[in-house]
């Protein structure tokens, strides 16, 4: 399904669609990458969201049976918490620590293999072999997100949890492949998300160098070095 | 006593508080989102599922997802109420494609209906007549008026809107995208 030949009106009868919810496959299915890729097309379902929705308003109110909360409640399980602050210190340290990243390689080559197996999917609908792979694992050793690095130099981020920064404060990914350097920050984003890294003005990068996204103060670490928690690291391993 | 987080429930607290509160991932602010929201969500999942059971558990799935999804709703944009009921729609459209599809005994055996619904003319009589969106469907002749509100009300697609209407499905796609059209344009 492609939108190539849309004309304005093909998009508002689209999002118009989509937010009724009349739209078939593969239609639903472009929608939903058009609104994470077209902030217009995004503009228009926000539009026709807005338009219709007095009638969620209107609608009639009934009192929740007593035990609907205790059944959410207890459906709630687990999800990955922000880092706290205090734990800025602590991750400065280990980001100095060699020790630290040994294990870390080895189990992010071991995600690596399950990724190409079980996840090969993001590379797949590419249909663009990255040349080398950065895992990045959160502090409970889950992956959280990879970074594509293809043959010509061009990288993706691709996210593989939902991670946003609170108010005040935003995500910061960074990459080091030179101790002496330290870390070179690649951007700042508020969600992460799958997008295009831009390593132009960078070396080509190496298996084993070291991708991050740090929580910083908003607008990005005042010092140009990762001051925050890391939220997810992993180094490059070359793709087979 | 131990004095868990969910009791504390700061009282007039707005749904986008409520959801910033989510995103940092406390859980007061979903208990505030229910008690705000609980009933109003209800109404909306009984519209498309009709059954009080099921209209209960696109609610308790959608209040899962928000907890589990907040951290990736962009508050500076605001828009909680809007998020929330996109969450809850998709989710009851959902139980009620997946319920019908996943049958072969057909919708009427197995969605027995406990409510025949409101009729498309009753719903648009609950919008206020001092807003856009009535004025601009009562501009509406009544058989297109009624595919818009049985479409985005109740849930029905192309297909069932054909079979209810008595119109082939073709007629039935070209009405409702010129409906669309000259609603977008009304309410400009």
């Amino acid at each position: 399904m492609s939108s190539a030949n849309f004309t304005h009106e093909d998009f508002d009868r689209l999002a118009a669609e989509h937010v009724i919810g009349l739209l078939d496959e593969p239609e639903q299915t472009l929608a939903e990458r058009l609104i994470e890729t077209d902030p217009n097309f995004a503009a228009r379902v926000a539009g026709w969201r807005t338009r219709l929705s007095e009638f969620d308003e209107t609608a009639p109110r009934y009192e929740p049976d007593a035990g609907l909360w205790t059944k959410i409640e207890s459906n709630l399980g687990r999800r990955l918490p922000l880092p706290a602050p205090l734990r800025d210190s602590r991750w400065s340290r280990l980001w100095e620590n060699l020790g630290f990243w040994r294990p870390v390689g080895l189990a992010t080559g071991f995600a690596a293999l399950l990724l190409a197996t079980g996840l090969g999917f993001a590379v797949r609908e590419a249909q663009r072999k990255p040349a080398l792979v950065a895992v990045m694992l959160d502090d409970s050793g889950r992956p959280a997100g990879l970074v594509n690095v293809r043959a010509d130099g061009r990288a993706e981020l691709v996210a593989l949890t939902d991670v946003s920064a609170p108010d005040g404060r935003t995500l910061q990914i960074w990459t080091l492949w030179d101790r002496a350097r330290g870390p070179v920050s690649l951007g700042t984003l508020a969600t992460a998300r799958n997008m295009t890294l831009s390593l132009d003005s960078l070396p080509r990068t190496t298996p084993d160098q070291l991708f991050e996204i740090t929580l910083e103060p908003a607008g990005g670490s005042p010092t140009g070095r990762p001051t925050g928690p890391v939220l997810m690291k992993g180094t490059a391993s070359t793709a087979l | 006593m131990t004095r868990v987080f969910s009791d504390l429930r700061p009282a007039g607290m707005s749904l986008d508080d409520a959801m910033r509160l989510v995103a940092r991932g406390e859980r007061a602010g979903l208990r505030a989102i229910y008690d705000l929201e609980a009933p109003a969500m209800i109404g909306v999942a009984m519209r498309i599922l009709r059954r009080r059971d099921l209209a209960e558990e696109a609610v308790h799935d959608c209040i899962v997802q928000v907890w589990r999804k907040a951290a990736s709703f962009d508050s500076a944009r605001g828009q909680a109420r809007a998020w929330l009921y996109t969450v809850l729609r998709n989710r009851a459209l959902n139980i009620l494609r997946g319920e019908r599809s996943g049958s072969s005994a057909g919708e009427e055996t197995l969605l027995t209906l406990e409510s025949e619904g409101e009729t498309p003319e009753a719903c648009v009589a609950r919008l206020s007549d001092a807003k856009a969106l009535r004025r601009c469907l009562e501009r509406l002749e009544p058989a297109r008026r009624s595919m818009i509100v049985l479409a985005y009300a109740q849930g029905l697609t192309h297909g069932e809107l054909a079979g209810k209407l008595g119109l082939p499905l073709g007629t039935v796609k070209s009405t409702i995208r010129r409906s669309l059209s000259a609603l977008k344009e009304c309410m400009a």
